[in-house]
């Protein structure tokens, strides 16, 4: 890539006030914390607090016996194609509600299939089922889902405005069943996808018709990923009691019950065992490929696969890497800066970029030559190189990314994000990200940080090792994976990998239509299309979540 | 059976040859610098010059070891046999042409020394053993060409500075400044231990190598001095070693004469 095509360049020269080509600055003159807006705002507040509370709180001078944070520039972060500009802290998931929001409308979402009940409805209580009464149980169902009473007559219930984000919606295949559905009701393929994606799309899904419910943020911040399909089948089963006007208990009921919590339900995330100790709908569990899919950038750019991976690598480091192995898995306050490295700064951009420019020239396009030795090896070779090479010309970029692992990640997420876009094969993929990592620790003669080594020198080996020749099992590993379940900092790539090789083909989805259907709905908080820009409104204050409480605490 | 001679290393660049060199045990390391004991001592912080190593356990004669093959097999190093207790070095390597990469550390060490446990981080490397065991150690890899004073820092905690720019007199960045330039004797200066608490006197350890210098004995690829590019032989070998691991990750059978 030329030198003014550099992508991180104009975010280098924000972050650092000497030239990114410059090898030396000056350090210990910047005030220490002092330097941060960020910082100066929690040690006020903390200070309000303690004084308050009367038990210490935040002091930034505690730091090192007394050697403050900021002994060098604490440097600003661009988040990755926008111009938001924040600091480290906004990207923390506890300080950015669209983070929070992110995690909660992908938890509070479970998808359950109707023919199920409608078969039952119709073969065993000789009930007859027609759009008419299709729309009349949605009408219900929106009303007792968000924790409303539709049969008994003394219940308690959710106050509205606490529950406002919850509802239900239907997708199908069939485009003469979906014009019957109320518009109300209706994620419409049609229009909410390019014409070729949409006909891929319903060619998949059939004439089956699925319900995608979503459960209160509230819910979702209070309880757990279990409570999901459990509160979604409760609902669905009296819901259908009162549209069908059945008897409460008869057997048929538990058929709805069945349906919805096993037989017709997709979760987002499945079980964890037992040494991980989570339910279904827990970031450990959410497949790579749901998460490629979940992402909605598909929809807006279909042109690009490269934007629209790098998209779907931001939501997967928040979600893998930020909230499950910052804060699930290794507790404390999480791993930020792993994660954000993949999504600041335009560094990775510029990476994938060059790879694709690279195979474009070279191979003639994206998806255009078959898995091979010598693409794999030529690619990955030159993308990891390229990106290296940047480091080393750019002492900027290097302090940037001031941690072995930080670099690892993005260098090897560029190699295998171009891996995958000229060969359209996320195997293929993930193979050419473990070369990147052998040639990275040969080049450097350093990596990441002891586990990261381990995941990544072991890599070549399970890479192609269970049945890769009959499908794309890669689409379906997730962080719970057992060589990937250790170790941060590489699940966002993975799952841009999975992106960019079906990007590259044209491909409507990675792994699962419904999944990709599900999250094409206007209506949620966090935009899907564009979760950097999200996540950025997030920094910058200006993104409202939902879950608030303010119904029903003092004013303040 | 036919003779195993060593290879260390591939490549057909200096920066590879430097690699050989270094993790060559035939290699002798070419002293710099001398500090004394006391000052070593001194610097990792873990006993007062002259104080009695403390133990763990008794000295293994007097312990009754069970019957072991093992045991019989392996001498135990001088503070195994001592039962001295486990204590560390640890050093941060800059990116800027230090001597040593973290893996080219590791291995060196495991290749030069006994008792040792190494680990390997992007810029610090952690070398535990025996303390009396360790002080042997920790002599050659401060005092030889190995340790440069701008370049290399003995950092047990707070060790961030290895991908950071220099600072103005060409320093590797240490948030806790155990280390300084002392502009008249152009030397670099120790004033706090390796975890930062401070010493009583400062030590010397020594004026930085220059910029030249440094970029012959570096085993560290850049493209601003030796481009691992332009290594073909090192390239094609990682390729090759990551496609036979993929190859019979996926069906060993397909993988043959290697």
């Amino acid at each position: 890539m030329s030198e003014e095509k550099k992508m991180f360049l104009e975010a280098l020269r924000r972050k650092f006030k000497e030239s990114p080509e410059e090898k030396q600055t000056k350090f210990y003159i910047y005030d220490g914390w002092k330097q941060s807006k960020r910082k100066r705002e929690f040690v006020e507040a903390a200070q309000k607090v303690a004084k308050e509370r009367k038990v210490p709180f935040y002091n930034p001078d505690l730091h090192l016996g007394g050697i403050p944070l900021g002994q060098r520039v604490l440097m600003p972060y661009r988040l990755s194609g926008t111009d938001i500009y924040c600091e480290g802290d906004d990207l923390h998931f506890i300080n950015n509600a669209a983070m929070q929001q992110m995690w909660h409308d992908i938890r509070r979402t479970v998808i359950v299939g109707l023919d199920a009940a409608h078969t039952v409805l119709q073969k065993r209580l000789g009930k007859e089922v027609t759009p008419e009464t299709v729309n009349h149980y949605l009408e219900v169902l929106n009303h007792a889902l968000p924790g409303a009473a539709v049969v008994q007559e003394h219940m308690v219930e959710t106050h509205p405005g606490l529950v406002s984000d919850s509802y239900v919606k239907v997708f199908t295949g069939d485009d003469e069943l979906a014009d019957e559905i109320d518009d109300r009701f209706l994620i419409d393929i049609n229009k909410e996808f390019p014409a070729e994606q949409a006909a891929q799309l319903k060619a998949a899904i059939g004439k089956r018709i699925y319900q995608v419910c979503r459960m209160p943020t509230l819910v979702a911040m209070t309880c757990d990923g279990g409570t999901m399909s459990r509160w979604a089948a409760m609902q669905i089963s009296m819901s259908m009691i009162n549209a069908y006007k059945l008897m409460a208990g008869e057997a048929a009921v538990g058929e709805f019950a069945f349906a919805a919590k096993h037989a017709e339900v997709i979760e987002m995330g499945t079980l964890m065992p037992w040494r991980r100790a989570r339910g279904p709908n827990e970031p450990g569990g959410i497949p790579l490929g749901y998460m490629a899919d979940i992402c909605q950038a598909s929809r807006v750019k279909p042109e690009d696969p490269v934007w629209v991976a790098l998209e779907a690598i931001s939501m997967a480091a928040v979600l893998y890497d930020q909230f499950w192995f910052g804060s699930y898995m290794s507790g404390g306050v999480g791993f930020t800066q792993y994660a954000t490295c993949t999504y600041t700064d335009n560094i990775l951009d510029d990476f994938c970029y060059y790879g694709a420019e690279y195979v474009r020239k070279k191979y003639g396009g994206f998806a255009k030559v078959k898995p091979s030795w010598d693409v794999i090896n030529d690619v990955a070779t030159e993308v990891t190189l390229y990106g290296l090479e940047q480091y080393e010309r750019y002492p900027a970029l290097m302090e940037t990314h001031f941690g072995g692992s930080q670099r690892a990640a993005v260098v090897a997420a560029g190699a295998g994000v171009s891996v995958s876009l000229v060969t359209g094969h996320s195997t293929a993929g993930i193979n050419g990200w473990y070369l990147s990592q052998l040639l990275h620790k040969e080049e450097m003669g350093r990596l990441g940080f002891y586990g990261y080594d381990c995941q990544d020198q072991c890599g070549s080996a399970n890479s192609f090792s269970w049945r890769s020749d009959e499908g794309l099992p890669f689409n379906l590993r997730g962080v719970n994976y057992p060589n990937y379940a250790l170790n941060v900092g590489h699940q966002s790539a993975y799952c841009g990998i999975i992106s960019a090789a079906h990007g590259g083909r044209g491909d409507a989805w990675t792994t699962n239509p419904l999944i990709k259907v599900a999250f094409a709905d206007k209506d949620l908080k966090f935009d899907f299309t564009h979760p950097r820009l999200c996540f950025g409104k997030g920094a910058l204050r200006e993104f409202m979540p939902a879950g608030e409480r303010d119904l029903i605490i003092p004013s303040h | 059976m036919v003779e195993y001679k060593p290879q260390y290393y591939p490549g057909g660049s200096n920066v590879s040859a430097n690699r050989r060199k270094y993790i060559d045990p035939n290699y002798k390391l070419r002293k710099l610098r001398t500090i004394s004991d006391d000052d070593l001592v001194r610097l990792m912080g873990h006993r007062v010059p002259g104080e009695a190593y403390k133990s763990v356990h008794p000295p293994l004669e007097e312990l009754g070891e069970p019957a072991c093959p093992i045991r019989e097999l392996v001498e135990p190093t001088p503070g195994a046999k001592a039962g001295d207790r486990i204590r560390y070095i640890q050093f941060t390597d800059s990116v800027y042409f230090a001597p040593l990469t973290p893996y080219m550390r590791a291995w060196m060490g495991h290749m030069r020394y006994r008792g040792v446990d190494i680990g390997v981080l992007s810029g610090r490397v952690p070398l535990e053993a025996r303390e009396r065991d360790l002080e042997k150690v920790a002599k050659e890899l401060v005092e030889t060409e190995i340790f440069d004073p701008a370049r290399v820092g003995i950092r047990g905690a707070t060790v961030h500075g290895h991908a950071l720019r220099l600072d103005e007199n060409g320093l590797m960045f240490d948030a806790l400044r155990r280390f300084q330039y002392d502009k008249n004797k152009g030397e670099v200066v120790y004033v706090k231990d390796q975890v930062g608490v401070p010493l009583d006197r400062p030590i010397y350890v020594g004026k930085p190598a220059p910029e030249e210098e440094l970029r012959k004995i570096t085993s560290q690829f850049r493209v601003d001095g030796e481009a691992f590019r332009n290594d073909k032989e090192l390239i094609q070998f990682v390729q090759r070693i990551h496609m036979l691991r993929t190859e019979a990750g996926f069906d060993p059978n397909r993988v043959k004469e290697i």
